[in-house]
Protein backbone atom coordinates (compact mmCIF):
# COMPACT_ATOMS: atom_id res chain seq x y z
CA UNK A 1 0.00 0.00 0.00
CA UNK A 2 2.30 2.60 1.12
CA UNK A 3 4.76 1.39 -1.59
CA UNK A 4 2.05 2.63 -4.08
CA UNK A 5 1.19 5.23 -1.84
CA UNK A 6 4.65 6.31 -2.80
CA UNK A 7 3.85 6.63 -6.87
CA UNK A 8 0.51 8.34 -6.35
CA UNK A 9 2.24 11.27 -4.30
CA UNK A 10 5.31 11.56 -6.11
CA UNK A 11 3.83 11.67 -9.18
CA UNK A 12 1.97 14.47 -8.72
CA UNK A 13 4.95 16.74 -9.15
CA UNK A 14 4.37 14.85 -12.78
CA UNK A 15 3.30 18.04 -14.09
CA UNK A 16 6.64 19.67 -12.52
CA UNK A 17 7.01 22.31 -15.20
CA UNK A 18 3.95 23.97 -13.68
CA UNK A 19 3.67 22.99 -10.17
CA UNK A 20 6.77 25.12 -9.51
CA UNK A 21 4.53 27.78 -9.39
CA UNK A 22 2.33 26.02 -8.17
CA UNK A 23 3.38 24.72 -5.48
CA UNK A 24 4.32 28.35 -4.45
CA UNK A 25 0.79 28.79 -3.12
CA UNK A 26 0.46 25.88 -1.56
CA UNK A 27 1.45 27.39 1.34
CA UNK A 28 -0.24 30.17 2.12
CA UNK A 29 -3.82 28.40 0.99
CA UNK A 30 -2.89 25.35 2.73
CA UNK A 31 -6.26 25.04 3.31
CA UNK A 32 -7.03 24.17 -0.09
CA UNK A 33 -4.83 21.64 -0.63
CA UNK A 34 -6.27 20.44 2.07
CA UNK A 35 -9.80 20.51 0.72
CA UNK A 36 -7.85 18.52 -2.33
CA UNK A 37 -6.11 16.22 0.63
CA UNK A 38 -9.71 15.52 2.09
CA UNK A 39 -10.91 14.67 -0.80
CA UNK A 40 -8.56 12.09 -2.51
CA UNK A 41 -7.66 10.56 1.01
CA UNK A 42 -9.86 7.73 -0.27
CA UNK A 43 -8.41 7.35 -2.99
CA UNK A 44 -4.94 5.92 -2.62
CA UNK A 45 -6.49 2.99 -1.44
CA UNK A 46 -8.29 2.49 -4.52
CA UNK A 47 -5.20 3.72 -6.30
CA UNK A 48 -2.97 0.98 -4.95
CA UNK A 49 -5.46 -1.92 -6.41
CA UNK A 50 -6.52 -0.19 -9.79
CA UNK A 51 -2.90 1.76 -10.59
CA UNK A 52 -0.86 -1.74 -10.84
CA UNK A 53 -0.50 -0.78 -14.48
CA UNK A 54 0.79 2.34 -13.75
CA UNK A 55 3.71 0.67 -11.56
CA UNK A 56 6.20 1.16 -13.67
CA UNK A 57 5.64 4.37 -12.66
CA UNK A 58 8.11 3.59 -9.89
CA UNK A 59 10.68 3.11 -12.66
CA UNK A 60 10.03 5.60 -14.51
CA UNK A 61 9.39 8.39 -12.54
CA UNK A 62 12.33 8.56 -9.80
CA UNK A 63 14.79 8.29 -12.75
CA UNK A 64 13.28 12.08 -14.22
CA UNK A 65 11.83 14.30 -11.43
CA UNK A 66 14.34 12.84 -8.50
CA UNK A 67 14.92 16.26 -6.98
CA UNK A 68 11.36 16.71 -6.31
CA UNK A 69 10.30 13.59 -5.17
CA UNK A 70 12.47 14.23 -2.29
CA UNK A 71 11.61 18.00 -1.77
CA UNK A 72 7.73 16.77 -1.71
CA UNK A 73 8.14 13.89 0.04
CA UNK A 74 8.89 15.95 3.05
CA UNK A 75 6.12 18.28 2.54
CA UNK A 76 3.61 15.47 2.69
CA UNK A 77 4.09 15.01 6.65
CA UNK A 78 3.83 18.90 6.81
CA UNK A 79 0.43 19.16 4.93
CA UNK A 80 -1.15 17.01 7.47
CA UNK A 81 0.20 19.24 10.03
CA UNK A 82 -0.62 22.57 9.42
CA UNK A 83 -4.52 20.96 8.41
CA UNK A 84 -5.88 19.99 11.37
CA UNK A 85 -5.91 23.05 13.01
CA UNK A 86 -7.81 24.32 10.19
CA UNK A 87 -9.87 21.69 9.80
CA UNK A 88 -12.62 23.83 11.70
CA UNK A 89 -13.07 25.93 8.48
CA UNK A 90 -16.32 24.42 6.73
CA UNK A 91 -14.77 25.47 3.35
CA UNK A 92 -12.74 23.26 2.02
CA UNK A 93 -14.69 22.77 -1.34
CA UNK A 94 -15.20 26.23 -2.11
CA UNK A 95 -11.52 27.29 -1.13
CA UNK A 96 -10.99 24.56 -3.42
CA UNK A 97 -12.32 26.14 -6.46
CA UNK A 98 -10.68 29.48 -5.85
CA UNK A 99 -7.22 28.47 -5.82
CA UNK A 100 -7.73 26.43 -9.23
CA UNK A 101 -6.30 29.08 -11.41
CA UNK A 102 -2.76 28.97 -9.51
CA UNK A 103 -3.02 26.25 -7.24
CA UNK A 104 -3.16 22.45 -8.08
CA UNK A 105 -5.95 22.19 -11.36
CA UNK A 106 -8.53 19.57 -9.94
CA UNK A 107 -9.18 16.50 -12.24
CA UNK A 108 -11.94 17.64 -13.56
CA UNK A 109 -10.12 21.15 -14.54
CA UNK A 110 -7.47 18.46 -16.12
CA UNK A 111 -10.25 16.98 -18.31
CA UNK A 112 -11.48 19.86 -19.59
CA UNK A 113 -8.12 20.99 -20.48
CA UNK A 114 -7.45 17.74 -21.96
CA UNK A 115 -10.55 17.76 -24.00
CA UNK A 116 -10.72 20.98 -25.07
CA UNK A 117 -7.74 22.88 -26.90
CA UNK A 118 -7.22 20.08 -29.50
CA UNK A 119 -3.64 19.95 -28.95
CA UNK A 120 -1.69 17.85 -31.04
CA UNK A 121 1.29 16.60 -28.71
CA UNK A 122 3.13 13.23 -29.48
CA UNK A 123 1.25 11.96 -25.99
CA UNK A 124 -2.20 12.97 -27.69
CA UNK A 125 -1.54 11.10 -30.70
CA UNK A 126 0.10 7.42 -29.47
CA UNK A 127 -3.00 7.56 -27.23
CA UNK A 128 -5.38 8.42 -29.84
CA UNK A 129 -3.53 5.55 -32.02
CA UNK A 130 -4.25 3.27 -28.88
CA UNK A 131 -7.58 4.09 -28.92
CA UNK A 132 -8.26 3.96 -32.02
CA UNK A 133 -7.00 0.20 -31.66
CA UNK A 134 -9.34 -0.76 -29.01
CA UNK A 135 -12.35 0.73 -30.46
CA UNK A 136 -11.56 -0.99 -33.28
CA UNK A 137 -11.16 -4.25 -31.30
CA UNK A 138 -14.45 -3.23 -29.48
CA UNK A 139 -16.87 -2.91 -33.02
CA UNK A 140 -14.92 -5.82 -34.22
CA UNK A 141 -15.90 -7.65 -31.27
CA UNK A 142 -19.30 -6.36 -30.94
CA UNK A 143 -19.96 -6.82 -34.35
CA UNK A 144 -18.99 -10.90 -34.57
CA UNK A 145 -20.94 -11.53 -31.50
CA UNK A 146 -24.09 -9.63 -32.72
CA UNK A 147 -24.00 -10.58 -36.61
CA UNK A 148 -24.05 -14.40 -35.96
CA UNK A 149 -25.03 -17.35 -33.95
CA UNK A 150 -23.58 -18.24 -30.60
CA UNK A 151 -21.14 -20.51 -32.28
CA UNK A 152 -19.43 -17.83 -33.67
CA UNK A 153 -17.80 -16.61 -30.56
CA UNK A 154 -17.52 -20.38 -28.86
CA UNK A 155 -13.61 -21.39 -27.97
CA UNK A 156 -12.19 -24.41 -29.70
CA UNK A 157 -12.86 -26.99 -27.18
CA UNK A 158 -16.60 -25.92 -26.89
CA UNK A 159 -16.95 -26.11 -30.29
CA UNK A 160 -15.56 -29.75 -30.86
CA UNK A 161 -18.04 -30.82 -27.67
CA UNK A 162 -20.77 -29.06 -29.97
CA UNK A 163 -19.96 -30.71 -32.63
CA UNK A 164 -19.77 -34.37 -31.27
CA UNK A 165 -22.74 -33.74 -29.47
CA UNK A 166 -24.17 -33.39 -33.01
CA UNK A 167 -22.62 -36.78 -34.40
CA UNK A 168 -24.00 -38.60 -31.71
CA UNK A 169 -27.13 -37.33 -32.35
CA UNK A 170 -26.98 -38.09 -35.78
CA UNK A 171 -25.80 -41.51 -35.12
CA UNK A 172 -28.69 -41.63 -32.68
CA UNK A 173 -31.54 -40.66 -34.99
CA UNK A 174 -29.88 -42.45 -37.99
CA UNK A 175 -30.19 -45.68 -35.70
CA UNK A 176 -33.77 -44.77 -34.79
CA UNK A 177 -34.67 -44.19 -38.63
CA UNK A 178 -33.27 -47.82 -39.48
CA UNK A 179 -35.26 -49.16 -36.68
CA UNK A 180 -38.17 -47.52 -37.96
CA UNK A 181 -37.76 -48.35 -41.51
CA UNK A 182 -37.45 -52.24 -40.53
CA UNK A 183 -40.18 -52.00 -38.85
CA UNK A 184 -41.92 -50.39 -41.47
CA UNK A 185 -41.18 -53.12 -44.23
CA UNK A 186 -41.97 -55.61 -41.32
CA UNK A 187 -45.46 -54.60 -40.94
CA UNK A 188 -46.26 -54.09 -44.70
CA UNK A 189 -44.88 -57.34 -45.20
CA UNK A 190 -46.80 -58.54 -42.26
CA UNK A 191 -50.06 -57.06 -43.66
CA UNK A 192 -49.06 -58.54 -47.14
CA UNK A 193 -49.22 -62.35 -45.56
CA UNK A 194 -52.04 -60.81 -43.72
CA UNK A 195 -53.86 -60.31 -46.92
CA UNK A 196 -52.86 -63.38 -48.24
CA UNK A 197 -53.79 -65.40 -45.93
CA UNK A 198 -57.16 -64.12 -45.78
CA UNK A 199 -57.65 -64.34 -49.52
CA UNK A 200 -56.86 -68.19 -49.66
CA UNK A 201 -58.66 -68.38 -46.32
CA UNK A 202 -61.51 -66.83 -48.56
CA UNK A 203 -61.06 -69.16 -51.07
CA UNK A 204 -60.99 -72.19 -48.89
CA UNK A 205 -63.78 -70.90 -47.11
CA UNK A 206 -65.90 -70.70 -50.38
CA UNK A 207 -64.86 -74.55 -51.27
CA UNK A 208 -65.67 -75.86 -47.81
CA UNK A 209 -68.95 -73.63 -47.92
CA UNK A 210 -69.81 -75.50 -51.32
CA UNK A 211 -69.02 -78.72 -49.94
CA UNK A 212 -70.87 -78.05 -46.12
CA UNK A 213 -73.40 -76.58 -48.37
CA UNK A 214 -73.74 -73.44 -46.21
CA UNK A 215 -73.33 -71.25 -49.70
CA UNK A 216 -75.52 -71.71 -52.97
CA UNK A 217 -73.42 -72.52 -55.58
CA UNK A 218 -74.07 -72.39 -59.47
CA UNK A 219 -72.12 -73.58 -62.35
CA UNK A 220 -72.62 -75.98 -65.48
CA UNK A 221 -74.43 -79.23 -64.88
CA UNK A 222 -77.69 -81.17 -65.24
CA UNK A 223 -80.77 -81.69 -64.15
CA UNK A 224 -82.65 -84.58 -63.08
CA UNK A 225 -86.76 -84.93 -62.89
CA UNK A 226 -88.10 -88.28 -61.43
CA UNK A 227 -91.70 -88.02 -61.51
CA UNK A 228 -93.11 -90.89 -59.42
CA UNK A 229 -97.19 -90.59 -59.75
CA UNK A 230 -97.82 -94.14 -58.58
CA UNK A 231 -95.55 -93.69 -55.36
CA UNK A 232 -93.03 -96.65 -56.04
CA UNK A 233 -89.77 -94.96 -55.95
CA UNK A 234 -88.09 -95.69 -52.59
CA UNK A 235 -85.29 -94.07 -50.51
CA UNK A 236 -82.58 -96.01 -51.82
CA UNK A 237 -83.27 -95.94 -55.60
CA UNK A 238 -82.92 -92.16 -54.94
CA UNK A 239 -79.67 -92.84 -52.74
CA UNK A 240 -78.65 -94.72 -55.52
CA UNK A 241 -79.16 -92.20 -57.95
CA UNK A 242 -77.08 -89.82 -55.74
CA UNK A 243 -74.29 -92.12 -55.27
CA UNK A 244 -74.11 -92.19 -58.94
CA UNK A 245 -73.94 -88.56 -59.85
CA UNK A 246 -70.84 -88.50 -56.71
CA UNK A 247 -69.73 -90.89 -58.34
CA UNK A 248 -69.64 -89.10 -61.80
CA UNK A 249 -67.91 -85.97 -60.19
CA UNK A 250 -70.77 -84.34 -58.99
CA UNK A 251 -69.66 -81.06 -56.75
CA UNK A 252 -73.24 -79.86 -55.15
CA UNK A 253 -76.56 -81.79 -55.67
CA UNK A 254 -79.87 -80.66 -54.62
CA UNK A 255 -83.15 -82.49 -53.89
CA UNK A 256 -85.97 -80.22 -54.34
CA UNK A 257 -85.38 -77.88 -51.52
CA UNK A 258 -82.71 -79.79 -49.53
CA UNK A 259 -78.96 -79.71 -49.99
CA UNK A 260 -77.48 -82.79 -50.32
CA UNK A 261 -73.81 -83.21 -48.24
CA UNK A 262 -72.32 -85.13 -46.48
CA UNK A 263 -74.28 -86.37 -43.99
CA UNK A 264 -77.36 -86.61 -45.91
CA UNK A 265 -79.69 -89.30 -44.64
CA UNK A 266 -82.82 -90.70 -47.06
CA UNK A 267 -85.49 -92.14 -44.84
CA UNK A 268 -88.86 -93.62 -45.42
CA UNK A 269 -91.32 -96.43 -47.58
CA UNK A 270 -92.09 -95.53 -51.13
CA UNK A 271 -94.25 -92.45 -51.85
CA UNK A 272 -93.05 -90.76 -48.40
CA UNK A 273 -89.40 -90.43 -48.95
CA UNK A 274 -87.84 -88.06 -46.14
CA UNK A 275 -84.25 -86.58 -46.60
CA UNK A 276 -82.44 -85.11 -44.06
CA UNK A 277 -85.70 -85.68 -41.74
CA UNK A 278 -87.83 -83.76 -44.37
CA UNK A 279 -90.52 -85.10 -46.40
CA UNK A 280 -89.83 -84.56 -50.20
CA UNK A 281 -92.67 -85.16 -52.42
CA UNK A 282 -92.58 -85.95 -55.67
CA UNK A 283 -91.33 -85.02 -58.68
CA UNK A 284 -88.04 -85.26 -56.93
CA UNK A 285 -85.75 -82.59 -59.14
CA UNK A 286 -82.16 -82.94 -58.77
CA UNK A 287 -80.14 -80.22 -59.72
CA UNK A 288 -76.70 -81.19 -60.10
CA UNK A 289 -73.38 -79.02 -60.88
CA UNK A 290 -70.59 -81.27 -62.63
CA UNK A 291 -69.38 -81.41 -65.94
CA UNK A 292 -72.31 -82.28 -67.64
CA UNK A 293 -70.76 -85.18 -70.19
CA UNK A 294 -70.12 -87.27 -67.31
CA UNK A 295 -72.82 -86.97 -65.25
CA UNK A 296 -75.51 -87.55 -68.35
CA UNK A 297 -73.99 -90.59 -69.41
CA UNK A 298 -73.20 -92.04 -65.95
CA UNK A 299 -76.88 -91.71 -65.27
CA UNK A 300 -77.96 -93.37 -68.62
CA UNK A 301 -75.57 -96.30 -68.43
CA UNK A 302 -77.63 -99.88 -69.24
CA UNK A 303 -78.50 -101.04 -65.74
CA UNK A 304 -77.92 -97.84 -64.49
CA UNK A 305 -80.44 -94.75 -62.57
CA UNK A 306 -82.39 -94.22 -65.38
CA UNK A 307 -83.27 -97.66 -66.20
CA UNK A 308 -84.14 -98.95 -62.61
CA UNK A 309 -86.40 -95.91 -62.22
CA UNK A 310 -87.76 -96.58 -65.22
CA UNK A 311 -88.47 -100.09 -64.38
CA UNK A 312 -90.25 -98.63 -61.07
CA UNK A 313 -92.31 -96.57 -63.64
CA UNK A 314 -91.23 -93.53 -62.63
CA UNK A 315 -91.02 -90.97 -64.99
CA UNK A 316 -87.49 -89.83 -65.73
CA UNK A 317 -85.51 -86.90 -67.66
CA UNK A 318 -82.41 -85.56 -67.91
CA UNK A 319 -81.35 -81.82 -69.16
CA UNK A 320 -77.70 -80.62 -69.56
CA UNK A 321 -77.88 -77.40 -68.34
CA UNK A 322 -74.28 -74.52 -68.52
CA UNK A 323 -76.27 -72.74 -65.53
CA UNK A 324 -77.45 -74.92 -62.82
CA UNK A 325 -78.21 -72.70 -59.75
CA UNK A 326 -78.01 -74.77 -56.05
CA UNK A 327 -79.56 -72.39 -54.08
CA UNK A 328 -80.84 -74.42 -51.09
CA UNK A 329 -78.76 -74.05 -47.79
CA UNK A 330 -77.95 -76.11 -44.75
CA UNK A 331 -76.50 -74.03 -41.45
CA UNK A 332 -73.27 -74.38 -40.56
CA UNK A 333 -73.10 -77.06 -37.72
CA UNK A 334 -70.21 -77.15 -35.41
CA UNK A 335 -69.58 -80.98 -34.56
CA UNK A 336 -70.14 -81.34 -30.99
CA UNK A 337 -67.10 -84.49 -30.63
CA UNK A 338 -65.21 -84.67 -33.90
CA UNK A 339 -62.05 -82.34 -33.85
CA UNK A 340 -59.49 -81.35 -35.88
CA UNK A 341 -56.43 -83.51 -35.28
CA UNK A 342 -53.75 -81.19 -36.94
CA UNK A 343 -54.40 -78.39 -34.07
CA UNK B 1 -9.47 15.45 -27.79
CA UNK B 2 -7.79 13.76 -30.11
CA UNK B 3 -7.76 10.55 -27.95
CA UNK B 4 -11.57 10.98 -27.71
CA UNK B 5 -11.43 11.45 -31.49
CA UNK B 6 -9.44 8.17 -32.14
CA UNK B 7 -11.43 6.18 -30.02
CA UNK B 8 -14.23 6.99 -32.43
CA UNK B 9 -12.64 7.08 -35.98
CA UNK B 10 -11.68 3.05 -34.91
CA UNK B 11 -15.59 2.22 -33.56
CA UNK B 12 -16.52 3.83 -36.78
CA UNK B 13 -14.11 1.91 -38.71
CA UNK B 14 -14.73 -1.69 -37.10
CA UNK B 15 -18.46 -1.09 -37.83
CA UNK B 16 -18.26 -0.37 -41.55
CA UNK B 17 -15.11 -1.99 -42.83
CA UNK B 18 -15.66 -5.62 -41.15
CA UNK B 19 -12.18 -6.55 -40.88
CA UNK B 20 -11.89 -10.40 -40.75
CA UNK B 21 -9.94 -11.47 -37.64
CA UNK B 22 -7.60 -14.32 -38.23
CA UNK B 23 -8.87 -17.13 -36.40
CA UNK B 24 -5.64 -17.26 -34.42
CA UNK B 25 -6.66 -14.20 -32.29
CA UNK B 26 -10.36 -14.11 -32.38
CA UNK B 27 -10.34 -16.19 -29.00
CA UNK B 28 -8.56 -13.60 -27.44
CA UNK B 29 -10.35 -10.90 -28.79
CA UNK B 30 -12.73 -9.80 -25.97
CA UNK B 31 -10.15 -10.47 -23.28
CA UNK B 32 -7.76 -8.06 -25.09
CA UNK B 33 -10.41 -5.86 -25.03
CA UNK B 34 -11.67 -5.94 -21.69
CA UNK B 35 -7.87 -5.70 -20.95
CA UNK B 36 -7.45 -2.67 -22.85
CA UNK B 37 -10.39 -0.56 -21.36
CA UNK B 38 -8.82 -1.21 -18.02
CA UNK B 39 -5.58 0.43 -19.26
CA UNK B 40 -7.79 2.74 -20.48
CA UNK B 41 -10.06 3.76 -17.10
CA UNK B 42 -6.62 3.72 -15.55
CA UNK B 43 -5.02 6.40 -17.42
CA UNK B 44 -7.78 8.36 -17.96
CA UNK B 45 -7.74 8.09 -14.10
CA UNK B 46 -4.22 8.87 -14.11
CA UNK B 47 -4.99 12.10 -16.06
CA UNK B 48 -7.78 13.25 -13.92
CA UNK B 49 -4.67 12.82 -11.01
CA UNK B 50 -2.58 14.38 -12.94
CA UNK B 51 0.19 11.80 -13.14
CA UNK B 52 -0.71 10.64 -16.91
CA UNK B 53 2.39 9.55 -18.45
CA UNK B 54 2.09 8.30 -21.97
CA UNK B 55 4.88 6.11 -22.14
CA UNK B 56 3.28 4.27 -19.30
CA UNK B 57 0.09 4.68 -20.61
CA UNK B 58 1.15 2.63 -23.94
CA UNK B 59 3.12 0.05 -21.82
CA UNK B 60 0.40 -0.52 -19.57
CA UNK B 61 -1.92 -0.76 -22.46
CA UNK B 62 0.54 -3.29 -24.56
CA UNK B 63 0.89 -5.22 -21.44
CA UNK B 64 -2.12 -5.34 -20.59
CA UNK B 65 -3.16 -6.69 -23.76
CA UNK B 66 -0.73 -9.12 -23.84
CA UNK B 67 -1.14 -10.40 -20.28
CA UNK B 68 -4.84 -10.84 -20.64
CA UNK B 69 -4.52 -13.01 -23.76
CA UNK B 70 -1.35 -14.96 -22.46
CA UNK B 71 -3.31 -15.86 -19.63
CA UNK B 72 -6.20 -17.30 -22.21
CA UNK B 73 -4.14 -18.88 -23.81
CA UNK B 74 -2.38 -20.91 -21.16
CA UNK B 75 -5.69 -21.40 -19.79
CA UNK B 76 -6.53 -22.87 -23.38
CA UNK B 77 -3.70 -24.72 -23.03
CA UNK B 78 -4.22 -26.04 -19.85
CA UNK B 79 -7.79 -26.96 -20.75
CA UNK B 80 -9.18 -24.25 -17.85
CA UNK B 81 -9.22 -21.68 -20.71
CA UNK B 82 -12.92 -20.91 -19.81
CA UNK B 83 -12.85 -20.33 -15.63
CA UNK B 84 -9.34 -18.69 -16.97
CA UNK B 85 -10.85 -16.42 -18.96
CA UNK B 86 -14.03 -15.45 -16.70
CA UNK B 87 -11.20 -14.83 -13.58
CA UNK B 88 -9.30 -12.20 -15.93
CA UNK B 89 -12.56 -10.80 -16.80
CA UNK B 90 -13.69 -10.60 -13.16
CA UNK B 91 -10.46 -9.14 -11.87
CA UNK B 92 -10.35 -6.73 -14.77
CA UNK B 93 -14.05 -5.72 -13.93
CA UNK B 94 -13.16 -5.28 -10.51
CA UNK B 95 -10.34 -2.53 -11.83
CA UNK B 96 -12.41 -1.19 -14.06
CA UNK B 97 -15.01 -0.57 -11.60
CA UNK B 98 -12.43 1.44 -8.96
CA UNK B 99 -11.03 3.37 -11.68
CA UNK B 100 -14.84 4.63 -12.66
CA UNK B 101 -14.95 5.26 -8.97
CA UNK B 102 -12.41 7.54 -8.65
CA UNK B 103 -12.56 9.11 -12.23
CA UNK B 104 -16.39 9.74 -11.18
CA UNK B 105 -14.98 11.27 -7.83
CA UNK B 106 -13.17 14.07 -10.12
CA UNK B 107 -15.59 14.33 -12.38
CA UNK B 108 -18.16 14.90 -9.96
CA UNK B 109 -16.88 15.32 -6.95
CA UNK B 110 -19.61 12.74 -5.14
Amino acid sequence: MSSDDTPEKSGKPEPIEEPEQQRAPEGPSGQADKGDEAEKAPQPDEAAASEKPDKPDEVSRPERPEQPDRSEQPEQPERPEPAPPEDDTPEPVTSAEEPAGAGPLTGRQRLAKGLWPPRLTRAQLIVALLLCVLGLGLAIQVRSTNDSSALRGARQEDLVRILDELDNRTKRLEDEKRRLENQQSELESSSNQAAEARKQTEQKEGQLGVLAGTVAARGPGIQLTVSDTKGKVEADMLLDAIQELRAAGAEAIQINNVRVVADTYFSGAAGRVEIDGKKVSQPYRFKVIGKPQDLEPALNIPGGVVQTLEKEQAGVAVARSEKIIVDALRPAKRPDYARSSSQ
Amino acid sequence: MIAVLGLIVGVVVGLFVRPVVPTVVEPYLPIAVVAALDAVFGGLRAMLDGIFDDKVFVVSFLSNVVVAALIVFLGDKLGVGAQLSTGVVVVLGIRIFSNAAAIRRHVFRA
